[in-house]
């Protein structure tokens, strides 16, 4: 062997400490007398000894431990032993791997070198343009949706309601950002949540609106439930990008997991058919402008032609039970 | 209407029949008759005193009593009233609702008026549509009412009997007043205090002569009486019931409630469908006489529409259990018009009225499924609407049916008419009939 070896104290898989030993003989032990200390207490005071044999080899050599020192691969009680590349022994708790200086390491993880892009999000202008048009949407939907006299505080609460919400969740985004990407990505934050916050206001009135010019009946809930899913899953990727360390495909897949868990697990009675009594009415109610229809009207026969497939599937819900 | 059915604590009421001058009293004859009630008094020129009235005819009323088995207490009690020596007695199908839906929990007792231990009833016959029931005791029974239709003249005096909440048995004077107007289950109006526990007693003029079975109130002396024409019929069938014949009532009650929506229907199709204008729209009116409609435009300066409603209810159903009504005919119409919002404005009012669907026919989990619907838009000769239709099944009585139509026209941008019909236990053929003739009842006149 050569000259000069390396003692790791390994953890794990990993290397927890490394040790250069360039002088022979050198000792291992829990004293302080030892050349490498170990902090084991299973380990005794002295407890190896590597030293260069007559034929020049390097051997690791008990010296009297009171546990004994092991072998690793396979596991046997050894009292001296010649050093190999990579060769483990174990000492008490502790595992000790002993390499050459030319130990060849793997090659280097090659990252994309582009310069960092700067997002939409994080753009100074991109938040008070995000916030301007959450709050003249949320006004517009409390003014379109209010048919009585002109509300003035109902107008006010959509003003303060949405910018309150959109800081108050941007604060709690970037001291997430801040514990783990040490910056606080506050703009940023504020300008993914007040888009999410415009989603959430702006597209069930869009999706209900598109339910109606198409005609669409009960399959409208189920469009309803996957437009708040994308923008949920949608919201929380980027925020975690600027949380997260993970590559995006990674984060992507993680979070289609948890965006259908939760709408699975919302939607758990749906899906398992257990569903609650109800003399409720369950169609869609919105009604828009006669300029909104797109689809034909049916003539009234066909309408009422619908009610044999009714007939059966409340049939069938009779025999259920 | 608000009509309290008598059932929940219901107590009996034993009356007494005084003999009436000619026709007296007597037994119909039954095959294992007792002795006719016989001791007729004198033909009276003046009807007697109330006293004698109850003196005589106490022991031919009873209190019904429903017993939980489990608790193996009583869980509701009404009254009846004995119609034949081999022990019939009639009394209220809401009384005994609970043995014919669920013979397995409930059992039906007799207690008499001549004291001693309850004695067990059966159920022999019911006829769900008139709310009334025949039970039987096995003793033989002395002294009965002998039932015969004779209508009383308006304004006849006429005595209910029953044990109002459980208070004992009770007298009560008041006024025959003839048949309810315009009714869809015929029953006599009676001007007299009859109160909850005296449901299936009778009530009789001052000769002991039974006209009707007390029924359902409506608080402050309106009482509400089913014609003995009914019980006569019913008592009749029940004598022709073999006493062990085993007898699944609740088909029973399916096959009268099958009958009775197809009397409806026929009713209802055999009418054309009136127009009703309203605003510039014409919807269903007054189809049939049983239904009566009330309208309102509320005034209020501070809005910038206005909303007219027209509907029409039989204001009357069918009880089948304390949670379950049907045999209903009920519409709605709502015609909004703004000249001040504009068409999106306007569209969130209308999809407003659009949301609140009127209330459904009373039903719990054991009686109905939930509603399924279809949504579309419909052509009604010209006239485009968005129209849903919405069915639940029962699950007691299988083939018949819940149905609610809602439909909003749409063919103006800040005016409109919306509207629903609900129709409570028809077969799904007549209810699309039914609705299909309702939905082109709807026009627009521009």
């Amino acid at each position: 062997m050569d000259e000069m070896i390396f003692l790791e104290v390994l953890e794990g898989d990993s290397v927890h400490e490394r040790h250069r030993l360039e002088r022979f003989p050198a000792t291992i032990g829990r004293a302080y007398s030892n050349d490498v200390i170990l902090d084991d207490p299973k380990v005794s005071p002295e407890h190896l000894r590597i030293e260069r044999r007559e034929d020049g080899a390097l051997v690791v050599r008990d010296v009297g431990s009171h546990n004994g020192t092991w072998r690793v691969e396979p596991w046997a009680p050894l009292a001296e032993l010649e050093l190999a590349p990579d060769t483990r022994v174990a000492v008490g708790d502790t595992v000790l791997r002993f390499r050459r200086r030319d130990h060849a390491v793997p090659g280097t993880v090659i990252t994309s070198a582009v310069a960092p892009r700067e997002r939409v999000f994080e753009h100074a202008r991109a938040f008070p343009i995000a916030m301007l048009a959450l709050i003249f949407v949320s006004s517009l939907e409390t003014h379109l949706g209010n048919y009585g006299r002109t509300d003035w505080g109902e107008l006010t609460v959509a003003v303060v309601t949405p910018l309150t919400l959109t800081l108050l969740w941007a604060g709690g985004w970037a001291v997430a950002s801040r514990i783990s990407r040490r910056r606080f990505h506050y703009r940023t934050h504020a300008t993914i949540g007040s888009l999410v916050l415009l989603g959430a206001v702006a597209l069930p009135p869009l999706v209900s609106a598109l339910g109606f010019s198409l005609g669409l009946g009960s399959g409208l809930s189920w469009l309803h439930h996957a437009t708040f899913l994308s923008l949920m899953g949608w919201g929380l990727f980027w925020h975690l990008r600027y949380v997260a360390r993970w590559e995006p495909a990674r984060l992507v897949r993680v979070l289609v997991v948890v965006t259908l868990s939760f709408g699975a697990l919302s939607r758990a009675n749906d899906l398992l058919g257990n569903e609650p009594f109800s003399t409720s009415l369950d169609f869609p109610r919105t009604l828009l402008p006669p300029a909104f229809r797109m689809t034909r009207a049916q003539p009234v026969e066909s309408f009422f032609e619908e009610m044999e497939g009714l007939q059966q599937q409340v049939d069938a819900l009779a025999k259920e039970e | 209407m608000f009509v309290l059915l008598l059932v929940a604590v219901l107590g009996q009421a034993p009356s007494v029949a005084p003999s009436e001058p000619g026709v007296q009293s007597p037994a119909r004859s039954e095959p294992d008759s007792a002795p006719a009630p016989a001791p007729e008094s004198p033909p009276a020129v003046l009807p007697p005193a109330t006293h004698e009235l109850f003196q005589r005819i106490q022991n031919r009323v009873a209190q019904v009593r429903i017993i939980e088995r489990r608790s193996g207490t009583r869980s509701s009690i009404g009254s009846a009233f004995f119609v034949s020596a081999s022990g019939h007695a009639i009394t209220n199908y809401h009384v005994v609702s609970d043995v014919v839906l669920h013979p397995e929990d409930y059992t039906a007792e007799l207690v008499l008026r001549s004291g001693g231990e309850p004695v067990p009833a059966r159920l022999v016959d019911v006829d769900v549509v008139h709310d009334l029931a025949v039970i039987r005791m096995d003793d033989v029974v002395k002294d009965f009412f002998a039932l015969e239709d004779r209508e009383p003249q308006q304004g006849t005096r006429l005595f209910a009997m029953g044990n109002p909440h459980d208070l004992g048995t009770t007298i009560v004077e008041g006024t025959y007043n003839g048949f309810i107007q315009d009714s869809l289950y015929e029953r006599i109006h009676f001007s007299g205090a009859i109160n909850p526990g005296m449901s299936g007693g009778p009530t009789l003029t001052g000769q002991g002569r039974v006209v009707g079975v007390n029924v359902a109130t409506m608080g402050n002396q309106l009482g509400f009486l089913v014609p003995v024409k009914h019980a006569s019929a019913l008592l009749a069938r029940a004598l022709e019931v073999k006493p062990d014949e085993a007898r699944t009532l609740v088909d029973t009650v399916r096959a009268q409630l099958v009958d009775n929506q197809q009397r409806l229907t026929e009713q209802l199709m055999a009418a054309p469908v009136p127009k009703q204008k309203l605003g510039s729209y014409q919807v269903p009116g007054r189809w049939i006489p049983f239904l009566k409609c009330w309208g309102d435009t509320p005034h209020d300066p501070e809005v910038p529409y206005t909303v007219t409603n027209y509907q029409c209810s039989s204001e009357e159903d069918i009880y089948l259990s304390s949670h379950h009504r049907t045999g209903v005919v009920a519409f709605l119409h709502q015609q909004a018009s703004s000249q001040k919002l504009g068409a999106l404005r306007f569209s969130s009012l209308y999809s407003a009225l659009y949301a609140q669907d009127p209330d459904t026919v009373e039903a719990s989990r054991e009686d109905v499924t939930n509603f399924r619907c279809t949504t579309e838009f419909v052509d009604v000769e010209g006239l485009p609407v968005r129209a849903a239709l919405c069915l639940r099944a029962y699950k007691r009585f299988p083939g018949l049916y819940d149905l609610v139509l809602r439909a909003a026209a749409l063919n103006a941008s800040t005016s409109g008419v919306d509207t629903s019909l609900t129709l409570g236990g028809f077969t799904a053929d007549n209810a699309r009939k039914l609705a299909r003739r309702y939905l082109e009842g709807l026009s627009w006149t521009k």
